[in-house]
């Protein structure tokens, strides 16, 4: 059974055609990966779900609920939620605020509680907290609770983006670039960390990302792009073989394939 | 609507272009509304008064009204050379958010302002009038001599600066930044040449439409207030669109012209806060329709 | 002494006003040239209905502040979805509309001659509960998840709308809230001064609040309040050259701006855990 269905996603940018006629199907508790030469539209890809930009043309069905053309909030409140390639934390806010935000829209309590203290509002907003320090607990940010966001260093603040889209309860759940500047060793780590997360909530998980083995160790399936066009699909060992993909993109260097 | 009155719109549309390009142009290179505007034009009027009662005793009429222009604008220009380096350039080179570059707009509109209460508020200054106040007849049309004036001076000045914009090397750079700072940083523009160039521009269209100001309202500490015509000329036109700001400004003038006619000058607040908002509903991203997209 | 508490109340009729713009500015991050207009709005509104129509008082207020509620939406409603300049822009036509209408309505409201002989009703004790009661909603409102996404949104607005937040409606509605509150420090401030004119509603004032709070510190309530104080109140007691008030504020701000630009408080507060940590440290360093 399919979760998250994309039919014939398309966009330009005056005229530059960013992604043209783009369709697939993510499994539900599925990892699958995108991969693409630079300008290949990868991120695009994830502006059009998330709604940043509207879509020139075609449809986005998430558990068979149409989700083409709703705000963006809307959609991520429907099960959609992101990483930012470039790190976007709230700079404003400590560690466990910008976790808490992203839970607060599901917090119900209004503004008649706001205005007279009432135990609901403290009630929930005890609740929140806890959910929140349980997601930087999970992305092993315990302790960091009280500092800045932007004083962490690299590596946790990817964490910290992870936490943040894992509080707003995603379906499925799109990773831009989590490894980019990460060294060797942190990249494991975040493999294991994915790995983990998607074992222990139901949900599907996107991944961008320009290091292969990230891709291909986590994915059941990978989406090659290039010009905003689909190259290929298929499992990770069908890409490495195929020759289309290993031209346009992992260049001429010999792979070994048993194919 | 008769045709002089479409005329008498048309030159106080340009009066307006002037105060919405120079608007414009800022918004354009550093993304905020300049607010400081109105308060450079209040100055401005002033210094073309100094300039115009010195060289009174020298020179009359066309000339006169021609060395003050020039004057307020000169003036103009360089007053927004020191706002910029006063109030920007700091916040420009620590990269500060936007909400630093409004603070510091506005505050330094204030400052201008009341610093010509401080000096000039006590006496009451108007411009001595230029033109006989006569008409010219082009067959059925007659149209004022100020009018006319007004509107070449300001078309001229508009001129101007669009062949400086589109015809030099110093505009092809303000529209490059403008479209894209760090890539014109990287092909080896220099920022702050560049954005000092913007602001001396924007100081001059300043400076000629603070005499304009002047000449029509008399003179008064707050009378760069006026600066709102500009915003609601951009908000019409669309941020940041130079074309927009010209069609928005005429478009203005015109309406307002006519309404005025209609309801009287008093209500003229009302009738433009209603037309931007009747705008804003119809048309939000403005005439020219531009869409300043953040980049995810 | 009755000098002191008349400056004292201007100083939390002032405060109030302060605190919406708090709220606006601080919080949210949108620049309102209008918000003056919302105090002569609540003070007009409430003035005339007592005066001429011969309201009791607390509707006249109530009503002057669903008036302020309704004005703000009309402001509102079509510039949420936009990009924030256009807020300052449309309120600065705002404004000055507000302005042309008290002017225009001499028959209702006096005009530019003003609104003379409202009853003085307001008392020092009655700011200061008003003053007590919108701090409390603020830093309630600021401690709530509502605080936190108007602070996520103010920082990041694309971000903060990935995870969920309506960026509209929450903007809408930290507007609106300081609409009704600035409307409600009108009512206070007609029935204290029992006279009104519209040349002191100008856009000058609502710059001057936001000035203060940007002195105070962007996000710091605390710096807001201290910085009230500050550079309302204590120029009213030094009483030095008023001409140059102004200017010597600006210059200030113009030098915090260069040289401190988080502002006196940055985005601390005080609160007792604030102050207990501060004694720590103290107690540390021995």
């Amino acid at each position: 059974m399919s979760s998250l269905e994309v039919k014939g996603l398309s966009k330009a940018f005056g005229g530059v055609k960013a992604i043209d006629d783009f369709s697939f199907e993510v499994d539900d508790h599925n990892i699958v990966g995108i991969i693409g030469p630079n300008g290949a539209g990868k991120t695009t890809v994830f502006n059009l779900l998330t709604g940043v930009y509207p879509l020139d043309a075609g449809q986005v069905f998430l558990d068979g609920k149409e989700l083409t053309g709703m705000p963006q909030h809307a959609i991520t409140r429907a099960g959609i939620a992101r990483t930012f390639q470039n790190i976007r934390l709230f700079r404003g806010l400590n560690v466990l605020q910008n976790v808490m935000t992203a839970a607060d829209p599901y917090s119900d309590y209004n503004l008649l509680d706001v205005c007279f203290f009432t135990p609901r509002k403290r009630r929930r907003e005890r609740a929140v907290r806890d959910l929140s320090r349980n997601y930087l607990k999970i992305v092993g940010l315990e302790g960091y609770e009280k500092e800045r966001p932007e004083s962490l260093p690299y590596g946790l603040q990817r964490k910290l983006e992870l936490a943040r889209a894992l509080a707003t309860k995603p379906r499925v759940l799109l990773l831009d670039e989590p490894a980019a500047g990460l060294n060797p060793s942190e990249v494991r780590a975040l493999i294991d960390l994915v790995r983990t997360i998607h074992g222990q909530f139901q949900f599907s998980i996107i991944i961008i990302e320009h290091r292969l083995e990230v891709v291909m160790e986590l994915s059941s399936k990978i989406f090659v792009l290039n010009f905003g066009k689909l190259l290929a699909s298929g499992t990770p060992a069908e890409i490495v073989c195929h020759k289309a993909v290993t031209e346009a993109y992992l260049g001429e260097e010999e792979t070994e394939c048993s194919a | 609507m008769t045709p002089q009155l479409l005329i008498n719109g048309i030159s106080l549309g340009s009066v307006y272009a002037l105060i919405a390009v120079g608007f414009a142009l800022i918004f354009n290179i550093l993304k905020f509304s300049n607010f400081s505007h109105g308060g450079l034009m209040s100055v401005t009027a002033y210094i073309g008064y100094v300039a115009c009662v010195f060289l009174g005793h020298y020179i009359k009429d066309l000339p006169l009204f021609v060395v003050t222009l020039v004057a307020a604008a000169l003036g103009g220009g360089l007053l927004a050379l020191v706002v910029e380096r006063v109030a920007f350039r700091r916040l420009r080179n620590s990269n500060s958010s936007v909400i630093y570059y409004f603070i510091s707009s506005i505050t330094m509109g204030i400052l201008m302002e009341n610093s010509i209460t401080i000096f000039a508020s006590s006496n009451f200054y108007s411009y001595p009038s230029f033109f006989p106040a006569s008409v010219i007849r082009f067959g059925a049309l007659s149209v004022a001599i100020p009018d006319l004036l007004t509107f070449l001076f300001s078309a001229a000045a508009l001129v101007i600066l669009l062949v400086v914009l589109f015809r030099t090397k110093i505009g092809l750079a303000i529209r490059s930044t403008s479209f894209d700072t760090s890539t014109a940083k990287l092909m080896g523009m220099d920022p702050n040449r560049v954005v000092a160039a913007t602001f001396f521009a924007s100081g001059v269209l300043g400076g000629v439409a603070g005499v304009f100001l002047g000449i029509n309202y008399t003179l008064y500490p707050q009378l760069g207030q006026l600066i709102v015509k500009g915003f609601v000329a951009s908000v019409i036109g669309g941020l940041g669109s130079i074309s927009g700001a010209l069609i928005g400004a005429v478009l203005l003038g015109v309406v307002e012209i006519f309404l005025i006619g209609l309801v009287g000058a008093g209500w003229s607040p009302v009738v433009i806060f209603v037309i931007m908002l009747v705008f804003l509903l119809l048309r939000p991203r403005g005439i020219s329709g531009v869409i300043v997209q953040e980049k995810a | 002494m009755e000098y002191i508490a008349s400056t004292l109340t201007f100083t939390g009729i002032a405060l109030i006003g302060v605190l919406g713009v708090y709220m606006v500015t601080g919080l949210t991050g949108l620049f309102s040239f209008g918000q003056a207009a919302f105090l002569a709005i609540g003070a007009y509104v409430s003035a005339v209905l007592f005066k001429n129509l011969g309201f009791p008082l607390p509707l006249a207020a109530l009503v002057a502040m669903l008036v302020g509620l309704a004005a703000g939406l009309l402001v509102g409603l079509p510039t949420v979805r936009l990009r924030r300049d256009y807020i300052s822009l449309v309120t600065f036509g705002f404004g000055e509309a507000i302005i042309a209408v008290l002017n225009n309505t001499a028959n209702i409201t006096g005009g530019a001659m003003g609104l003379s002989g409202v009853p003085q009703r307001t008392s020092f004790l009655l700011v200061l509960a008003s003053v007590i009661v919108c701090v409390a909603i603020v830093v309630s409102y600021k401690n709530s998840k509502y605080g936190r996404q108007c602070l996520a949104l103010r920082n990041d607005e694309l971000a903060a709308k990935s995870m969920g937040i309506n960026v509209e409606r929450l903007k809408l509605v930290t507007f609106l809230i300081a609409s009704v509150m600035t409307s409600f420090a009108g009512v206070l401030y007609v029935f204290y001064t029992t006279y009104v004119e519209p040349g002191a509603f100008g856009w000058v004032i609502s710059a001057e609040w936001m000035i203060i709070v940007f002195v105070g510190g962007v996000n710091s309530l605390t710096g807001a309040v201290v910085a009230t104080v500050l550079l309302t109140g204590l120029p009213e007691f030094l009483r030095f050259a008023s001409e140059w008030r102004i200017a010597i504020y600006c210059i200030i701000v113009l030098l915090i701006l260069n040289f401190r630009p988080s502002g006196i408080f940055g985005e601390h507060e005080i609160s007792l855990r604030f102050l207990r940590r501060l004694f720590r440290k103290g107690d540390s360093a021995e």
